[in-house]
């Protein structure tokens, strides 16, 4: 006898049929989801109504929540998906924006004045989390240019390099009195937020969206633009589809990969720039709850398209906020881990399909 | 209308099955029928060629044949009975072998493991000694020399198709598939491959040659099947019964015959003689040296001028420096000593980017590997003609390089549904247009074209060469390298002659012939009264 | 010509069916889990219809009418045996002691932009108390308290509050530090290894206090022992943690004391055959019986009941709450009530530590004499003199804090008898 299932490779899909496969395997991911809630004892309809409510559809509380948590997975997933794009594995996002909230604190609270006028100020921090998220993946970038190390391997080291780095500073010179944390921004180096204007209108108190979410949607925009528009657009996708004929037709890969590597790196420094400009307002241990990590599956989910990952972002940061809803945390770790499964795993059938040819004896 | 000889027409009752029968083949990818009822049959002990343009549906029916592929419809017999092949596993256990046209080896592991990967013997891959002897002398024996111990990724092409020919062999293969077999070979070693064939067709093994020349299935096959547009147009054809011409009709259908016929393609076309009174060589390799893969000296001392208006050929067997020479050129391999000079400007140690800019083209050997992104749409793979340019845009003109894309296609011929259609999806002719177009759109003072025709049908290598003696014509220089012995006869006002990565001999068009070249290719020099010494 | 016919193969779409079917019926046979991290049996009261409410189980944390609501923000998850699982069995014996409190928790959350987002929304939901466990909440909780003024809000180990719904609370874990060390220092003597090693996650005031308590225990059962510190820069990480115990044990050290959340130390210095003292919640010496001399354990439950009551009567406003040990904020494994020293403890340490815990707990010898002058640093330098004492702001190293007084002798030093230096700032 033989397996009677059969896989063959599909050819290509279109775009509905595509989405089709994604919203069925969403489905089957709740369907499992539930019962794993079941199973744990909660109502699943009611968990789900909770999730959602938290995340989504429970007014602006909600959708703020959401929009804040993406930002910073919109802003390091850009990064990650235009590395993947030229398929440079820059799996160090979380390093980066490690290093961008230093150098932007490191503007905010020592290296400018605390008057310095807001507008100022805040640039003055992007471009310093820019220049230090892109010149620290611009390293891994180099190294792999020059010396061909891998370049997961090198971005992957420098995030603990970066963490180890960062709590120098917040444990040590930067500290206050003590304590692992660095001073309160000045409120010039806070980003503007939603609930700064609850003097006047009382309905925006505790609304912590933020001016960094405008912020990563232009990035977004500026990423999308910048693919279809630029040489260098063109050259990231030349160099990701076949290195070889990119050489041959006079791109220097080696330059590009640190270039690029730069913007990826620089896009995840603006991420740490505006958590911390944002909703931190100072340096601590531990704000980043792995951001930069999330952000590679971000960047996949979103097939590396920059108008997918503000989606997937938003989508999947409102699966985070919702899932805090469901206690104890490894069950909504579950949760989020089963849909995952399945939407990565539903990718399968995107290449192949499978087909049923009976239980027979082999011939 | 199917023109088939009496002798095969119908299975004649206590006649032997035929090893290989297909009947009523029919296959559809997507929009495309790519097959529509095709027919092909060949006998234990026969070599049978299959002959048709690109797209003709050739190496899908090989495919299905060698489980590769499902046919949608159709029958299939081996040795008389009928059966279902559902993946090359099966068809290999049932003698069914194929030599694809690319090559499916793992590059990282060496020559004996990608013969032994998979094979049902040896079980496991221990003492590794004996067998390496085994496939050496089993090379040795079919005249197919490899080295079991080297890695593939480090092998020519044509060393490559040694090793899938090997691999076919053995697993036992009692049916022998070739798409393309002689496109990587040497001229000078076609002589011996159709031998090694021919012993083995006389052991038994049912040989089936897909090709486009038809030269070689003159001189090498029983029997010739034709397919066209899906369909088998003729079928069993005894070799004693057709010439040329009257392949090339079927092949093509008579309409297209006149422009294109038998071996017109091949026939000569004199570009104008080089202007002789430039000071300075467009191209000028002097004393050049360069690391091969392998960390062998892939090119020794090479000495070397092209002309204006001027095609010089490079000839030599597959994996003598070819390869090396035109990445040195290029810029995509650094040169370990000696100079080049483009247009009496030293460009040695110049990035691609530079060299490109200056005026250099080039046409790769791999056009899937290193010509094209297949990925990208043909738009995008036109712009990359851009990067070349000292002050190419920062922005990319969308409006103008679709409007230039879409002239360049026209001009140029490539068969396409639209510019946005990945260029990947092309025929291997119409992909070779497309480098073609990129590459002279940017107005090349030297265009480098390695095996600019390989596997290409009649049609796209006649267009294909004419582009070449019409650039030349308009004063620019091209190097042809090329294993095809005709083409560069027909092209080339000089040929050099590679032999282990030196400079064997060069000798001008008038002295030039084909037996003088293949000694030169085999490194026999000295008794050479047209060489010229180097 | 015989023609195959078309094997277009049905799609397996029943397949898909059989396999969800298969595990629907697999659910139906489970019993749901009421509970989790070796929690409590379900209330009597909960319903299966209503898993929601179920206080200790898997659930949704939300308030119950009629019920005084309690939240806790948790930094680990409740099964982490150190920290956290401290604190939430704190918050079962919460709802133990004081009648008609409901409590919920929500577990492992970060410490970015989360950490506001989980108070605000169980502000929102109406709990009436919302407790932040880790230092990295801090200014969250600040934020979200001002929001919600109505709402009292506790955060625990900072320093801010706001005088009426934002207070924090820490308690003297320096104390039963010191009497650990007086056990270690014993353990140490009678085993002849006169060095006792302490693994220190971060050079900052509280871990700093903590192990120069620990050093003035050991010096007082052992005068000539010496205490080797290693800094792991790491809360909880806990092969880093086991790591660090090990190169104190083949630096020579008898007894390791760890300061860090897990019990990996305890595994390493049982695996030598040497001695291991825990932290953070009462059962961490269950990781090696044999080889635990004590615990010095936070005891929150006590705490968060008088909160509670202190809350319910009006009469809580937010401030600085440092607890002593009079309080029963903290305890040591084997010395309370009802309970025997560990096997390893050195029987002539016991009264000792018997009696001066017992000083501590009446309030006679409070954080205050702990650090009491004659007190040299560990260059030799003295830095308090003949019965000079240290104040809150010194023993927490406040300074440039709004409402707060600086400290005049901050804990950045290391006592006598310690051997290593401070990461300078």
């Amino acid at each position: 006898m033989r397996w009677p299932l059969r896989i063959v490779p599909r050819h290509a899909l279109g775009r509905w049929p595509r989405a089709g496969i994604a919203l069925a395997a969403i489905a089957l991911a709740l369907l499992l989801g539930a019962l794993f809630l079941w199973a744990a004892g909660i109502d699943p309809v009611a968990a789900y109504a909770a999730i959602g409510r938290a995340a989504f559809w429970g007014g602006a509380y909600a959708l703020s929540d959401t929009a804040v948590k993406a930002t910073p997975l919109i802003l390091c997933g850009l990064g990650c998906a235009l590395a993947f794009r030229m398929r440079l594995w820059n799996v160090g996002a979380e390093g980066q924006l490690l290093l961008g909230a230093w150098a932007a604190s490191g503007v905010a609270s020592f290296w400018l004045p605390a008057a310095t006028p807001r507008p100022l100020m805040l640039a003055a921090m992007a471009l310093a989390a820019l220049l230090a998220g892109g010149s620290y993946a611009a390293l891994a970038g180099w190294l792999k240019a020059r010396l061909n190390v891998s370049e997961i391997l090198s971005t992957l080291m420098l995030v603990y390099v970066a963490t180890h780095f960062n709590n120098f500073w917040i444990f040590g010179p930067w500290s206050q009195s003590g304590f692992p944390l660095t001073p309160q921004f000045p409120p010039a180096a806070q980003l503007w937020r939603l609930s700064d204007a609850a003097a006047q209108v009382p309905a925006l108190g505790g609304i912590g969206l933020h001016a960094g979410f405008a912020l990563a949607l232009l990035t977004a925009a500026i990423c999308w633009w910048s693919l279809r528009q630029t040489r260098l657009g063109l050259a990231i996708d030349a160099v990701g589809d076949n290195a070889a004929t990119a050489r041959s037709v006079g791109i220097d890969v080696g330059r590009t990969t640190v270039l690029v590597l730069a913007l990826s790196g620089a896009c995840a420094g603006l991420a740490g720039m505006v958590e911390v400009s944002g909703v931190v307002l100072r340096l601590q241990e531990r704000f980043s709850p792995g951001y930069g990590f999330t952000a590679i599956i971000v960047a996949w989910l979103a097939r590396l398209h920059p108008a997918l990952v503000v989606v997937v972002a938003l989508l999947f940061g409102g699966l985070l906020v919702g899932c805090r809803e469901v206690q104890p945390a490894g069950i909504a770790m579950l949760l989020q881990g089963t849909l995952l499964f399945v939407v990565v795993g539903s990718e399968f059938f995107v290449r192949y399909r499978l087909r049923w040819c009976g239980w027979r004896a082999h011939e | 209308m199917i023109v088939t000889s009496p002798a095969h027409a119908s299975p004649v009752p206590g006649a032997v099955a035929p090893a290989v029968e297909l009947c009523g083949i029919s296959k559809r990818f997507g929009e495309t029928l790519a097959l529509d009822g095709a027919s092909f049959a060949v006998q234990r002990g026969q070599i049978a060629a299959l002959l048709g343009e690109n797209g003709a549906g050739k190496t899908t029916l090989m495919q299905i044949l060698a489980g590769v592929q499902a046919a949608d419809s159709g029958e299939l017999r081996l040795a008389g009975q009928r059966v279902e092949l559902a993946s090359p596993r099966q068809a290999i256990a049932r003698g069914v072998g194929m030599v694809h046209q690319h090559f499916q080896l793992v590059p990282t592991l060496t020559v004996a493991e990608n013969i032994l990967l998979g094979a049902p013997r040896p079980r496991f891959l221990l003492g590794r000694q004996p067998l390496h002897v085994e496939i050496a002398a089993l090379g040795q024996r079919l005249q197919l020399p490899v080295d079991p111990a080297a890695r593939v990724a480090e092998l020519s092409v044509g060393e490559r198709q040694r090793v899938e020919l090997l691999k076919a062999l053995w697993r036992g293969a009692r049916v022998l598939i070739l798409d393309e077999p002689t496109a990587v070979l040497g001229p000078l070693e076609l002589g011996p491959f159709f031998r090694a064939l021919r012993a083995l067709a006389a052991s038994g093994t049912a040989v089936v040659l897909i090709t486009h020349k038809l030269t070689e299935v003159l001189a090498a096959a029983d029997v010739v099947t034709v397919l066209r547009r899906g369909r088998t147009v003729a079928r069993d054809l005894p070799i004693a019964s057709v010439d040329g011409d009257r392949l090339g009709r079927l092949i093509l259908g008579s309409e297209e015959t006149a422009a294109a016929t038998g071996e017109a393609a091949a026939a000569p076309m004199t570009p104008p003689a080089p202007a002789l009174a430039a000071s300075a060589p467009l191209l000028r390799l002097r004393r050049v040296s360069a690391i091969g893969q392998r960390g062998e000296r892939a090119l020794d001392d090479v000495d070397l001028e092209v002309w204006a208006g001027e095609i010089v050929g490079v000839a030599g067997v597959s994996g003598n420096g070819q390869r090396e020479l035109a990445q040195v050129i290029v810029g995509l391999r650094p040169a370990l000593a000696g100079r080049i000079a483009l247009a009496g400007q030293e460009i040695t140690r110049l990035p691609v980017r530079e060299r490109l800019a200056r005026g250099l083209g080039y046409v790769p050997e791999d056009r899937l590997g290193d010509g094209i992104a297949p990925a990208l749409s043909v738009q995008h793979n036109l712009a990359l003609g851009l990067f070349r340019q000292p002050r190419a845009p920062w922005l990319l003109p969308w409006r103008a390089l679709a409007q230039r894309s879409a002239e360049l296609v026209a001009e140029h011929d490539v068969r396409l549904q639209s510019l946005a259609q990945a260029a990947g999806q092309l025929s291997g002719g119409n992909v070779q247009k497309l480098i073609l177009a990129r590459e002279i759109d940017a107005r090349p003072r030297l265009l480098i074209a390695a095996q600019p025709t390989r596997g290409l049908d009649l049609g796209a290598t006649a267009a294909v060469r004419e582009r070449l003696c019409r650039l030349a014509a308009g004063g620019c220089g091209v190097l042809l390298i090329s294993e095809d012995l005709d083409e560069i006869l027909a092209l080339a006002q000089r040929v050099v002659v590679l032999f282990r990565g030196r400079v064997a001999g060069t000798i001008d068009r008038a002295a030039a012939s084909a037996e003088a070249i293949g000694k030169l290719m085999l490194g026999r020099t000295a008794d050479l009264a047209a060489a010229e010494p180097v | 010509m015989p023609v195959l016919e078309k094997r277009r193969c049905p799609r397996p779409r029943w397949l898909l069916l059989a396999a969800s079917g298969a595990l629907l019926l697999a659910g139906c046979k489970r019993p749901p889990a009421q509970t989790a991290g070796g929690a409590a049996a379900p209330t009597p009261g909960s319903t299966p219809a209503a898993p929601i409410a179920a206080a200790a189980g898997s659930a949704i944390p939300a308030p119950i009418a009629g019920k005084f609501n309690v939240a806790f923000v948790y930094i680990g998850p409740v099964g982490d045996g150190g920290w956290t699982y401290a604190h939430d069995q704190g918050r079962q014996q919460l709802e133990k002691l004081v009648p008609d409190v409901h409590t919920a928790y929500v577990e492992s959350v970060a410490e970015g932009a989360d950490a506001a987002q989980v108070i605000r929304g169980l502000a929102r939901k109406g709990f009436q108390l919302i407790v932040t466990t880790s230092f990295g909440y801090m200014d969250a909780t600040e934020q979200v308290a001002r929001e919600f003024p109505g709402t009292k809000f506790v955060h625990v180990s900072g320093f801010k509050s706001n005088g009426s719904n934002f207070g924090n609370l820490f308690g003297a874990m320096e104390s039963m530090k010191y009497l650990a060390g007086m056990i270690a220092g014993a353990r140490a003597k009678a085993d002849g290894r006169p060095r006792v090693g302490y693994i220190a996650p971060f050079p900052i005031a509280e871990v700093i206090r903590l192990g120069n308590a620990l050093a003035l225990g050991v010096r007082a059962s052992c005068p000539e022992c010496t205490l080797t510190v290693r800094w792991i820069h790491t809360w909880f990480d806990p092969a880093r943690e086991k790591e660090a115990a090990e190169s104190l044990l083949a630096d020579g050290a008898g007894v390791v004391v760890t300061g860090a959340d897990s019990t990996g130390p305890l595994v390493a210095a049982a695996e030598r055959g040497r001695w291991g003292i825990g932290y953070d919640s009462a059962n961490a010496c269950q990781a090696s019986p044999a080889r635990c001399l004590t615990t010095p354990y936070w005891n929150w439950g006590a705490i968060y009941a008088d909160l509670v009551k202190q809350i319910q009567a009006g009469t809580w406003r937010g401030g600085n709450d440092y607890r002593d040990v009079d309080s029963g904020i903290v305890g040591l494994a084997g010395f309370m009530e009802g309970e025997q020293p560990a096997p390893g403890v050195p029987a002539e340490v016991v009264p000792e530590v018997r009696a001066v815990l017992d000083r501590m707990r009446a309030g006679t010898f409070t954080r205050f004499d702990l650090f009491k002058g004659p007190l040299k640093n560990n260059q030799g330098a003295l830095v308090l003199a003949a019965g000079q004492v240290l104040t809150q702001e010194d023993l927490e190293g406040i300074r440039g804090i709004a409402g707060r007084r600086d400290c005049a002798i901050c804990m950045n030093w290391l006592v006598e008898g310690v051997s290593g230096e401070l990461p300078k700032q």
